[in-house]
């Protein structure tokens, strides 16, 4: 279990990252973090002939808030986002998404921009970049493009970025009023990659009903997704017992997850579609008390 | 010069203890905690190369060609090895059963038999070299049929394994002990219960390592292994075909954990054969992958049928237990791993006759090899699934079923029907202490609140037994060809001329604190403080025989040996005193370190003039005493050195540990996700040496039991490849998994050892897998759905037990 041997190289700047990238073309790949691609290496999956760490590079590892835009820099770790009060205010579903990534010693070194470029779908930062309908930020040589979440992940460890871009940050639009969210998980043990996971982020309107709604699901596809069909059944509504079951089967209806050693299929499907129900349910508990702290 | 030793003594109250039993730190934790532990992986002799392994991708193939000029053209490769290089030179490996067609080496030869078999050994300047090599040596496979079901392979037409053997059947035997008929008569009903115990093992942080070094002008070659295992200079030596005084194996590594599976024979011979042939150390840390798919390490793999009869009162009459063990390619040791149970065959259960049918058969999965408790903890599982079967036909508690059947603590020594005679128990009592500590009535109640909140809630008992003091009669058993009858341990005392105490043993530990015991039980014996007494390790050359710590033994076997050795150093310094005293031996006694005159113990010699007799005034010595204070002491395993009688009865170990497990599991009902809220353990394990050995024992067993009951599993697709290479897919349980444990012990000495000591190895493990699944179980048919009877238990099985219930059957949840 040694990784094919490789050259590592450690930019101090951006630029010098991406001149290492068009330098060394497809032999070369970005270590953000490692927690999936050390990994890798070591099983000789990748074998990368030059690796270019991020660590670095001071400029990624920022967080940032506009009035429009929360502005993650791609090496921020989880364990900082996590801590972060601008993290839990302008993406309080992501915010609630960390305690369900591994370990803490995982999240110490692991960073957000590092897994959204993984494009893992079992992965939590996946599926919260499309539910909040994040923008990812690639410079590469030529020049900067902003790739919205429903565009980025194409398959299963695949995304729109080019092998000579880099990601650089992640940006996400706050919600505008009272906003709860929620992020559940049934994995088998604390800490795995999740059976199936699923988040919800609400936001209520003055009369209780749902103005803006996004649920996300990790383990039940190819990319990460987003449960459009429960939200269309939810929005616009107060909700009911009966409304958050019929979100919940209407999730069931649209997976089609796999089976494999931890759980099959139709547990997948299932415990999915309950998920839904819970953190919904969660979420607009959530939301509802921000409003009446607001008040 | 000295008098005859009682080998054992009588089993003083434990009041009377000055070290044993009392709050002492463990000697070992403080390098295990500091990280200064010294491990095979630590060592590295100047010069030395590593191996990188070619492995098979194919269940079962032929090896067509190898092709390893690539390999070798690699700056840094020196050498690669290929199966039919290796087994000119050396001879197969050990199997513990008589089947002389069935060849087992450390690289494949004409055919592989699992994915994941060694095929080719690279030799280079790194580890990550020799990777780089392996990856260029290109061979030719052929595939072939292969069979990874052991009831398919079990069948007449199934692809064989081995096709020189003829079936895929290794061993099958059948035993009858009692009068079946008239119990078969007796009772009124019987219940069968199937149970399967997936593959899964003890999966230590440590994977095996191994460094070889042949000096060629001493001719010595010097191990380094991380092993748990009897015979193993002699089995290098064997297969390698030099003398076993040619083989020095070094006791004074550390082990990082083992509980059986620390074997590592075909890494020993292939590392010593390299180090032989190029003249250079080699070194071979297995990756964890290598480990998990082919270490050979894998653990019983098993389905029973139990069937129980009884009366309508509840009375078992008789127990059949079927059990089907999947070997995996190659036997090795795993079908002794059958025997062992037969020394528990009932249980704590005063059940008068029992069959017992046992077939191993061989697959194309990787190796199995000695599982803690070796057989025993699927066994137990078995049977406590049969008798919580028996509860549920009969509406009985299941407290209450297992009480009115427990042997009685007045029935001691019992020999159960398979010729076992049980030391000594207090069944009834621990059980009430179980009851005690997880306050039965407030706990039913807990049930009650979660099920009453909509969710599932189950209790689950087990009461189980741990067999200790092991010895080898199983290979009398299984093979009756086979007439071995003697496993001792030994060590030596040495009371230096500074007066200091050194105890040495020659065997390796894999964190059983073994230091910590033998230097509380020789302060004991001596009546000096034991952390004055150092403990070390002898190699296999300069130590004594010895079998290792398996089989829950050291406390007990090498307990034996010390207490031999410790009464003759007495003995020895009584005979001094006297003569300095001017009094006969008899006239004087040994205490805490002094000679003394038994009318007068005013009259007395100390410790530091004993000692200056003995090593430095001869003038003063009992004449024809040899001079120094060293004795040494072999003690064989007690109540052992009988073979099996005719009619199948034997005597397997003598010391009977045991425990009662209760756990309250509070299960989702929506994603079948099982919650130990509750756990409990009474446990006896006769006299305790250490507490807190003891106590990490009980605990760290329950976690492997919480694993093997809901998380782990070596499995394997239906093309034949394992799918758990790492700990992304084989799930141990962490510190989220396993509650928080509350124990208590209960003592009931031995009369079969020096202090009234059992064995603890194997503690917790014995009963948590069967306890874990009566909780599932009781939460499961309390809400109408069928019991699962497979381990482990996943959400996913919950699940469908749930759904597959009738719309009539979840009505009356």
């Amino acid at each position: 279990m040694k990784p094919v041997d490789f050259e590592l190289h450690r930019p101090e700047t951006l630029s010098e990252a991406i001149a290492l990238l068009a330098e060394h073309g497809e032999d070369g790949k970005v270590l953000a973090g490692g927690q999936s691609l050390v990994p890798l290496l070591n099983f000789r999956l990748a074998r990368p002939e030059h690796l270019i760490d991020l660590g670095r590079i001071a400029s990624l590892t920022a967080i940032r808030r506009t009035p429009q835009r929360l502005i993650i820099g791609a090496m921020v770790t989880h364990a900082q986002a996590e801590r972060s009060v601008a993290v839990a205010q302008g993406a309080p579903l992501m915010a609630r998404a960390f305690p369900h990534i591994a370990h803490q010693a995982i999240r110490a070194r692991g960073t957000v921009g590092g897994s959204i470029a993984h494009g893992d779908p079992a992965a939590e930062m996946t599926a919260v970049a499309v539910a909040l309908e994040a923008i990812m930020v690639a410079v590469g040589p030529r020049g900067t493009r902003e790739i919205p979440a429903r565009d980025f992940f194409i398959a299963n460890l695949v995304t729109a970025l080019d092998h000579d871009e880099v990601l650089t940050e992640v940006r996400i639009v706050p919600p505008a009023g009272p906003t709860g969210a929620a992020f559940e998980e049934v994995a088998r043990r604390q800490g795995d990659f999740a059976l199936v996971g699923a988040g919800a982020q609400v936001r209520l309107a003055q009369d209780g009903t749902i103005a803006d709604i996004r649920i996300c699901l990790t383990g039940v596809s190819a990319t990460p997704h987003r449960a459009l069909e429960a939200e269309a059944v939810l929005i616009g509504h107060a909700i009911s017992p009966e409304s958050t079951q019929t979100a919940a089967d209407a999730t069931r209806d649209v997976l089609n997850p796999s089976s494999d050693l931890h759980a099959t299929a139709d547990y997948r499907r299932d415990v999915a579609g309950t998920l839904v129900s819970r953190v919904v349910k969660t979420a607009v508990q959530r939301a509802t008390f921000d409003t009446t702290s607001a008040a | 010069m000295t008098k005859k030793v009682e080998p054992v003594a009588v089993a003083k109250d434990k009041t009377l203890h000055r070290y044993l039993s009392k709050p002492a730190r463990v000697r070992e934790d403080r390098r295990f905690v500091t990280g200064n532990g010294r491990f095979v992986a630590d060592l590295t002799p100047s010069g030395t190369m590593h191996i990188g392994l070619v492995t098979s991708p194919y269940p079962h193939a032929r090896i067509v060609a190898i092709n390893v000029e690539q390999a070798l053209k690699l700056p840094g490769v020196v050498a690669v090895l290929t199966g039919a290089e290796l087994a000119k030179a050396t001879e197969p490996l050990r199997q513990y059963i008589d089947v002389p067609e069935v060849q087992w080496r450390p690289l494949a030869v004409e055919s592989t038999r699992y994915a994941g078999e060694w095929v080719a050994a690279v030799v280079a300047d790194s580890r990550a070299l020799a990777e780089d090599g392996a990856e260029l040596v290109v061979v030719d496979y052929e595939p072939l049929p292969f069979v990874m079901d052991p009831e398919r392979a079990a069948q007449d037409d199934a692809p064989l394994v081995h096709p020189s053997h003829g079936t895929n059947v290794m061993v099958k035997r059948e035993f009858v002990w009692g009068d079946v008929a008239a119990n078969r008569a007796r009772a009124h009903a019987t219940t069968k219960v199937r149970t399967r115990w997936n593959r899964n093992s003890t999966v230590p942080l440590e994977t095996f390592g191994v460094v070889a070094d042949w000096d060629q002008h001493r001719s010595v070659l010097d191990i380094w292994a991380s092993i748990q295992m009897p015979q193993f200079p002699e089995q290098i030596a064997g297969a390698l075909r030099i003398p076993t005084n040619q083989v020095r194996v070094h006791f004074d590594v550390d082990v990082g954990g083992s509980y059986g599976v620390k074997r590592g024979i075909k890494h020993g011979v292939l590392a010593g054969f390299l180090a032989r042939q190029l003249g250079v150390p080699i070194k071979l840390i297995e990756d964890r992958s290598e480990n998990m798919h082919g270490g050979d390490f894998h653990g019983p793999d098993r389905i029973f049928e139990v069937e129980l009869a009884y009366t309508a009162d509840g009375e078992f009459t008789n127990i059949r237990i079927d059990v089907l063990d999947d070997e995996g390619a190659y036997p090795g040791r795993s079908p002794l791993q059958l025997a062992k149970p037969i020394g528990a065959i009932v249980g704590p259960y005063r059940i008068p006759s029992a069959e017992y049918n046992a077939i191993a058969v061989t697959t194309n999965k990787t190796g199995q090899v000695a599982v803690r408790g070796f057989g025993q903890s699927p066994t137990n599982y078995a049977i406590e699934a049969a008798v919580d079967a028996v509860a549920r036909e009969l509406g009985m508690d299941r407290m209450e079923l297992r009480r009115k059947n427990f042997i009685q603590p007045d029935e001691f020594p019992y020999k159960i029907p398979s010729g076992t005679e049980y030391d000594s128990g207090d069944y009834p009592g621990v059980l009430d202490k179980a009851i005690e500590i997880a306050n039965l009535p407030e706990l039913l109640r807990e049930c009650e609140t979660i099920r009453a909140e909509g969710r599932l809630a189950g209790i689950g008992v087990a009461t189980c037994l741990e067999p200790g003091g092991g010895n080898a009669i199983f290979e009398n058993i299984m093979d009756p060809s086979t007439d071995k009858s003697t496993f001792p341990e030994s060590c030596r005392i040495r009371v230096d001329g500074g007066g200091a105490v050194t105890a040495i043993v020659s065997i390796s530990s894999a964190g059983q604190a073994h230091e910590t015991m033998v230097a509380t039980l020789v302060g004991e014996e001596l009546g000096i403080d034991p952390d004055r007494v150092a403990v070390v390790r002898a190699d296999s050359l300069s130590g004594f025989p010895s079998q290792s710590p398996v089989g829950s033994r050291m406390a007990i076997v090498l307990g034996r040996a010390l207490h031999g050795a410790a009464s003759e150093l007495k003995s020895k310094m009584c005979a001094i005193g006297a003569r300095a005293l001017d009094l006969t031996p008899d006239e004087v006694a040994y205490c805490d370190g002094s000679v003394a005159s038994v009318k007068d113990p005013s009259v007395s010699i100390g410790w530091d003039d004993l000692v200056g007799i003995a090593h430095r005034k001869q003038h003063l010595m009992p004449p024809g005493m040899q001079p120094g204070l060293e004795v040494m002491h072999v003690a064989h395993t007690p109540k052992s050195g009988t073979l099996t009688a005719p009619d199948g009865t034997v005597q397997l170990y003598p010391c009977f540990s045991f425990e009662v497990h209760v756990v309250l599991a509070d299960i989702d009902p929506s994603t079948g996700k099982v919650d130990l809220k509750r756990y409990f353990i009474a446990h006896d394990c006769g006299t305790v040496i250490n507490p807190d050995v003891v106590r990490g024992m009980v605990y760290g067993g329950t976690a492997h039991g919480i694993g093997v009951a809901l998380y782990e599993q070596f499995a394997f697709n239906d093309d034949g490849q394992p799918l758990t290479q790492s700990f992304m897919d084989y799930l141990l349980p962490s510190a989220h998994e396993v509650p928080v444990i509350v124990d208590a012990e209960h003592c009931t000495p031995s009369p079969y050892t020096t202090h009234g000591q059992k064995g603890v190895g194997e503690a917790g493990y014995m009963g948590a897998p069967a306890a874990i699944a009566g909780a599932v179980n009781d939460a499961l048919t309390a809400c109408g759905a069928e019991p699962i009877h497979s381990l482990p238990i996943k959400p996913s099985d919950i699940w469908r037990a749930l759904n597959a219930r009738t719309p009539n059957q979840e009505g009356s949840s």
